[in-house]
């Protein structure tokens, strides 16, 4: 590695395939984090881009039957497209709102039976608070039965419930990054006293510290990059199975996200990123722990 | 032997200077007690004294492996009482040390044990080559370049670990009982060695508990006893020694 002699028998130390093995469990965990974080993401982009600056107007059904409540939404479209701060405003058609509510009630005789509000969709061109209000007036001024939901409530508690995942995700890469520091550091530590004379003979010889500090360096870097691929080579087929897993869910349950391409390029630099973080631990444990001699 | 000559940084004054030198471990006795002394360049002299006297110990800080509890130490023309440990490496570097134990890497060939401190120098690979080959020769060791030291015998360790000693051209040789495991004949030859090394510029100071080796070379001694040095005339002179066939 890096045209470097290694001057300590490293490679039969006793902690070498421990510290392998629990590199490659906290990458492994970190991968998954950061998919799950890296999930949200496209998650919350497609909920935010789908709904905001959207409102939709529900017309309930009431005394007057199906033909009434269509007559209410062909006013309110009406005065919505004559509004300016709106782009464009669309009743939603019976078949589409089946389809909205198949994945929770079916494709039976019982939704025949229900009686189903009428939507219209509105889209805003002006997502100022203001024009919101404004329209809203005009649109219960129309039609006082109307029930107006600008999506906000719905989207803050999905993002709040989103964010928590997020938070989550970051605590476990915190911890494994906490983790994977302690273990080399101990690792280190444990390995300078197993060579403590051969050490000591390279320091008589004429070593400084550095000398001594980048042979255990170089070997954490290996060590964090082998037990990091391994890690990644357990991610690979993790992420197979819940990616099949998911795709049996109902799309309309769980949206088909795509992970975005610095997500792939996130957890391929994994295992350098614990190979670098190995190697500086080390590095700075032979220092201190050596600096406290003589 | 050209390769133990080079031109080297000089430096003023004495090899080693102690002055008022105390060194004990934590709250323990005093190992060495009020030691004062010179090691003029250039000098050669054994070290005596009973067991348990402190030898190893006054070696150790000489070799720097520990600092003195009290006084001061100056090594090669400076002070290393209170010398960083990086300033330290590299005064170790102009010395050689001749362990009792050898303490060879067992996991390195004799090639690699002898090449180790002028690796560490960053000397480069060519010269670590023609160096190292040429001073295994030396000391007869031309067939066990590539042998681990665990099937060497016991003078072939202690010939390992003079080379690898003096391998780095050092001004200051310590040896601890560099003879305690040969027979006498084997004990002259190391002898030799380590005379041709001062010959050529080093201060050596050996220390034995080797009546016979002391009285057979002429070189004064420092007679370690209860924690302090005295330094005593050679028990031979040159011309006894030239009649034992020096």
């Amino acid at each position: 590695m890096f045209g470097m002699r290694s001057d300590l028998p490293l490679r039969r130390d006793s902690v070498g395939s421990f510290v392998l093995w629990l590199v490659m469990v906290l990458v492994f965990m970190a991968s998954l984090a950061v998919t799950v974080n890296s999930y949200i993401g496209v998650l919350l982009d497609n909920w935010n881009r789908g709904v905001s600056g959207t409102l939709t107007v529900q017309i309930p059904v009431g005394g007057g039957g199906d033909k009434a409540a269509a007559l209410t939404v062909n006013k309110v479209v009406d005065v919505l497209k004559r509004h300016p701060a709106v782009a464009k405003a669309e009743a939603v058609s019976h078949a589409k709102v089946r389809d909205l509510l198949k994945p929770w009630l079916g494709d039976g005789e019982l939704i025949d039976d229900l009686p189903l509000p009428a939507l219209i969709d509105v889209e805003m061109r002006d997502e100022a608070p203001d024009a919101i209000a404004a329209v809203t007036a005009s649109i219960k001024t129309a039609a006082p039965e109307a029930v107006i939901d600008d999506h906000r409530v719905w989207l803050g508690r999905v993002m709040s419930l989103a964010q928590g995942f997020s938070v989550v995700a970051l605590t476990i890469m915190a911890l494994v990054t906490g983790a994977l520091g302690l273990t080399i550091m101990f690792a280190t530590r444990a390995s300078l006293a197993e060579f403590s004379q051969v050490i000591e003979i390279l320091h008589v010889v004429g070593a400084k510290d550095g000398y001594v500090a980048r042979q255990f360096a170089q070997r954490a870097l290996v060590q964090g990059i082998l037990g990091g691929a391994a890690g990644l080579a357990l991610y690979a087929p993790a992420l197979v199975l819940v990616g099949y897993l998911a795709s049996r869910v109902d799309p309309e349950v769980l949206p088909d996200a795509a992970l975005p391409p610095q997500h792939w390029l996130i957890v391929a630099a994994l295992p350098f990123a614990a190979g670098l973080l190995a190697m500086i631990t080390a590095h700075v444990t032979v220092r201190r722990t050596l600096a406290a001699k003589v | 032997m050209a390769l133990l000559r080079k031109k080297d940084e000089g430096f003023s004054g004495d090899t080693v200077t102690l002055e008022r030198v105390g060194l004990r471990y934590d709250t323990g006795p005093d190992i060495l007690s009020d030691v004062s002394l010179s090691i003029p360049q250039k000098s050669f002299h054994f070290l005596t004294g009973p067991s348990g006297a402190g030898k190893t110990s006054l070696l150790s800080l000489m070799y720097l492996a520990q600092r003195p509890s009290r006084g001061e130490v100056k090594l090669l023309g400076e002070d290393v009482t209170r010398a960083k440990r990086a300033r330290l490496a590299i005064i170790r570097r102009r010395l050689g040390v001749v362990f009792q134990d050898f303490r060879l890497l067992n996991h390195m060939t004799t090639f690699d044990n002898v090449a180790l401190p002028l690796r560490i120098a960053g000397v480069g690979e060519p010269v670590v080559q023609r160096n190292v080959t040429e001073l295994l020769n030396w000391v007869g060791l031309e067939d066990y370049m590539q042998a681990r030291p665990a099937v060497l015998s016991g003078g072939q360790k202690q010939r390992v670990a003079i080379a690898r000693a003096v391998v780095n051209r050092p001004r200051l040789i310590l040896a601890d009982e560099p003879t305690g495991n040969v027979d006498d004949a084997i004990a002259v030859r190391l002898m030799q060695l380590f005379i041709e090394l001062h010959k050529l510029g080093a201060s050596v100071i050996i220390a034995t508990h080797n009546e016979s080796l002391v009285e057979r070379f002429p070189f004064p001694r420092l007679h370690l006893d209860a924690g302090s040095v005295s330094v005593l005339p050679p028990l031979t002179t040159a011309s006894d020694q030239r009649a034992v066939g020096m």
